[in-house]
């Protein structure tokens, strides 16, 4: 045969060549497992440690953990169940959908509401086993507290991926996913760059208190910023913003 | 004469070929998603499947790069050619390792949803100029069509049943393939990645391709053959030039290249292109008296071009003469096949 040429259906390259092939073969072999290792060991979520809290003030715990609770549904945006002294969750129910209860007939009332806590930094959400079921208690529910308008630079989320159901849950690599999430309802979150009156996160609603989308559906994963009415209510805040 | 030649068997190379292939595949996912977290900042913590898809999603970009790397590594230094040969092999895997990466993308991203998938995944991006930058995952899905239609005709049946000419057109899609994947990964994850090693890999083999294929492209290309005073005639240059075994390239002015063969004293002229994928048969050698690609080692006889029994393929022959030393080709092909005598050297 003929030194240095190789022949595809010869059953072994010429021995001239097989310095090249062996560092081919080693170039792929060794290569391909070390390229795989650096990449898998940079892979950071983009959300930094410290996301969606208030610096100098420790997050939530980030464990999921299964609560039976009991509080009031404030209506807003999205439905929040706010507990006797004022912690607040968002809710929503198993995957990529909103809460399932009747709004106009438990707005204002006591629940008894059931399944697993997500938790990121100050994000707390209460993902529904069941429909929360109305408690004959009384509720006091205090009036939301405005407090003006505001201009906040930040993105807009799922409360679910961004309360760290998925990880990374953020920006443009996962911005599909958290529009899917919040077609499907789940509540819209503003994760702000910089606290806001003492909150790193606002739940999010349209300029009139409604959903956020399909208005601000466009905008999801970037940093964006926007204008309108910040209101208190529990431990949360809403912001009612207007479309850029 | 020889008939060894067996273009779609499994030889031991092949095999070894496909070995450390898989072998680079697995090690680099499981190096991805097993070692990795263990020296992942524990602050910022990737979850399973999304680490899984940027897995997947990366060893298809790399092995896609691979591919593109193998033809102008091959054409710059002909001791890569080992690589080219089973190059469909390395193609296959990429679409198939890109194949589970949309299969986990769907599976995480667009599942768990009263949208169905697929239709979720092609509509919860905001349309073209609706937000800064383009929709990636159409990017991505276009790019993995294309890999698939590329997968599917990989088999000499559809090189066949295609014609080389339009099976290496519709080849030629990778390189659109691969700027649609630059541009799903430059919109996407890039866009939000947390550190630099991802924006440093895509543009690092993007620049390393575009380099290696301008490279390529720049190599001297034989110089055009003077005519003959007796038109059609042209000048192919001395007898002497052309190495026992070997063949020298000519250009014959406004033609197709032709390859001038010697092989014990005598030559013969073929067209340069092979019949199998328009291999640059004048690189190849004679091998077992035949003309022999040197891409997948197609062979021909060199007084008639054609394939030797039981293969039929044919190349265009032409006719040579001699003259005081130099060579002189005739450069209108003879139809494939047809027998020329070798021009018998003093
Ligand atoms: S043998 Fe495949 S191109 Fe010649």
């Amino acid at each position: 045969m003929s030194g240095d040429f190789f022949i595809g259906w010869a059953a072994t390259p010429p021995r001239a060549l097989r310095g090249v092939l062996l560092g081919a073969g080693l170039a792929v072999g060794l290569g391909l497992p070390a390229a795989g290792l650096l990449l898998g060991a940079t892979a950071q979520d983009p959300a930094p440690p410290g996301y969606a809290t208030v610096p100098g003030r420790p997050g939530l715990p980030d464990l999921p953990s299964e609560e039976a609770l009991r509080g009031v549904i404030l209506d807003g945006p999205s439905p929040l169940l706010q507990l006797p002294g004022g912690r607040t969750l968002i809710l929503a129910d198993d995957g990529k959908y909103g809460p399932t209860l009747d709004r106009d007939a438990l707005r204002g009332r006591m629940v008894a509401a059931e399944g697993f806590v997500l938790r990121r930094g100050s994000i707390e959400m209460l993902v529904l086993r069941q429909p929360p079921t109305p408690l004959d208690d009384v509720a006091t529910v205090p009036p939301p507290e405005p407090l003006g308008r505001w201009r906040i630079t930040g993105e807009i989320c799922d409360g679910k991926c961004a309360g760290g159901a998925m990880q990374p849950g953020i920006g443009i690599g996962h911005r599909a996913c958290a529009t899917l999430c919040l077609d499907g309802g789940i509540p819209a979150v503003f994760v702000a760059t910089a606290p806001v009156a003492g909150h790193a996160f606002l739940v999010l609603g349209d300029a009139t208190g409604g959903p956020a989308l399909p208005a601000m559906r466009d905008l999801i994963g970037r940093r964006v910023t926007l204008e309108g009415a910040v209101l208190r209510q529990g431990n949360t805040l809403v912001f009612h913003a207007a479309m850029p | 004469m020889s008939a060894r030649q067996v273009p779609v068997a499994w030889s031991p190379a092949k095999w070894a070929y496909d070995a450390v292939l898989l072998a680079g595949v697995f090690g680099y996912l499981l190096a991805f998603m097993q070692l990795g977290p263990l020296l992942q900042d524990p602050a910022r913590p990737y979850d399973g499947a999304s680490l899984a898809i940027a897995a997947h999603g990366s060893c298809a970009f790399l092995l896609l790069t691979l591919a593109l790397a193998i033809g102008p590594l091959a054409r710059l230094d002909a001791r890569f050619l080992p690589l080219l040969y089973n190059r469909r092999h390395l193609g296959v895997v990429t679409f198939l390792v890109a194949l589970t990466h949309a299969m986990e993308v769907l599976g995480w991203h667009f599942a768990y949803s009263a949208t169905p998938p697929l239709v979720a995944m092609l509509s919860t991006e905001p349309a073209l100029g609706a937000a800064p930058g383009l929709p990636f995952v159409p990017l991505g899905v276009l790019a993995l069509l294309i890999l698939f239609a590329l997968a599917a005709t990989s088999h000499d049946f559809w090189l066949e049943f295609l014609t080389p000419p339009v099976w290496k057109a519709l080849h030629l899609a990778i390189y659109p393939a691969y700027a649609l994947v630059v541009a799903h990964v430059a919109f996407g994850s890039l866009q939000s990645a947390a550190n630099p090693a991802l924006a440093l890999l895509v543009t690092g083999c993007a620049a390393l391709l575009v380099v290696l294929h301008l490279a390529a492209a720049f190599r001297p290309a034989p110089a055009e053959a003077a005519p003959h005073a007796e038109a059609p005639w042209v000048l192919a240059g001395p007898a002497d030039a052309i190495a026992e075994g070997r063949a020298v390239i000519v250009q014959p002015p406004g033609g197709e290249k032709v390859a001038i063969f010697r092989h014990q004293g005598r030559l013969s002229a073929v067209t340069n292109l092979c019949a199998h994928q328009n291999g640059p048969l004048g690189e190849g050698r004679v091998v077992d008296g035949c003309i022999t690609c040197p891409w997948h080692g197609f062979q021909y006889r060199l007084e008639d071009g054609c394939a030797p029994p039981p293969y039929t393929e044919k190349l265009a022959t032409y006719r040579l003469r001699l003259q005081e030393g130099q060579v002189l080709l005739d450069p209108r092909p003879n139809p494939p096949g047809t027998r020329v005598e070798p021009l018998v050297l003093p």
